[in-house]
């Protein structure tokens, strides 16, 4: 499965890129389910995220979203803290 | 409707001059945000701020057109800048044209506080106290989970 990640913010400083192509040899049905895999398999900072994630917004495709819901192959997933515009 | 993201500066009065020179424009309302030179007893050297491509424009849109659906407004030109900021820069213009005056000025306000809280834009302040990413503000979310009694 293909997903497209995008971090912003201070989660782009975090992990070091703003945005990565990521190929999983399993489905992950919802971004939570990502983040418990990558946390997982890699640990580091995807631990730290997992586990805080209720301070952060996910967006799929470009729309708000809740961490529960689904997520399909070739999608965009974007993590980011509290927007701060204006 | 003009949805603008740029680094560069811009001129707010002329942009409220573009707008008043449309058609059935009786009232023209802006809000235009400026970055602060202190903060939390901070002097502010500059500020970074930056944003989702294609996502950003998208919630815009979805802002003007829920403001459209409530109040008879004519014309709309959100400007953000994104990049560094000094103080006292302008960050933000929202301008609203409309026939008569009231749908215009709470069109403007209902705008900028939907931009505040839902178009994805991060700002992060370098000051004398180092560096930190703005938190979101409970005022924002308050005065935004007020217009739901629109709906």
């Amino acid at each position: 499965m293909n997903l497209k990640l995008l971090f912003f913010a201070n989660l782009r400083e975090k992990f070091g890129f703003s945005q990565k192509e990521f190929t999983l040899s399993k489905e992950v049905r919802t971004p939570e389910e990502f983040l418990l895999i990558m946390s997982k398999q890699i640990g580091g900072e995807w631990i730290n995220l997992f586990e805080d994630k209720r301070l952060y917004k996910v967006a799929i495709n470009q729309d708000i979203s809740s961490w529960k819901d689904p997520i399909l192959e070739g999608d965009e997933l974007a993590i980011f803290p509290p927007i701060t515009g204006g | 409707m003009t949805i603008i993201i740029q680094e560069d500066s811009f001129s707010i009065s002329k942009m409220i001059l573009e707008l008043s020179e449309k058609d059935n424009v009786g009232a023209v309302v802006s809000f235009s945000g400026y970055v602060r030179e202190f903060s939390k007893e901070k002097q502010l050297k500059y500020m970074e701020l930056e944003h989702y491509p294609g996502m950003t424009e998208k919630v815009l849109e979805s802002i003007v057109q829920k403001a459209k659906s409530h109040w008879g407004i004519e014309q709309t030109t959100i400007i953000h800048r994104v990049g560094k900021l000094l103080p006292k820069d302008i960050i933000v213009g929202v301008i609203v044209s409309s026939r008569h005056r009231s749908n215009a000025f709470k069109a403007c306000e209902f705008i900028i506080d939907f931009l505040k809280t839902d178009a994805p834009f991060w700002k992060k302040e370098i000051s004398d106290k180092g560096e930190v990413w703005v938190s979101e503000r409970q005022e924002d979310v308050i005065k935004k989970t007020n217009w739901n009694k629109l709906d």
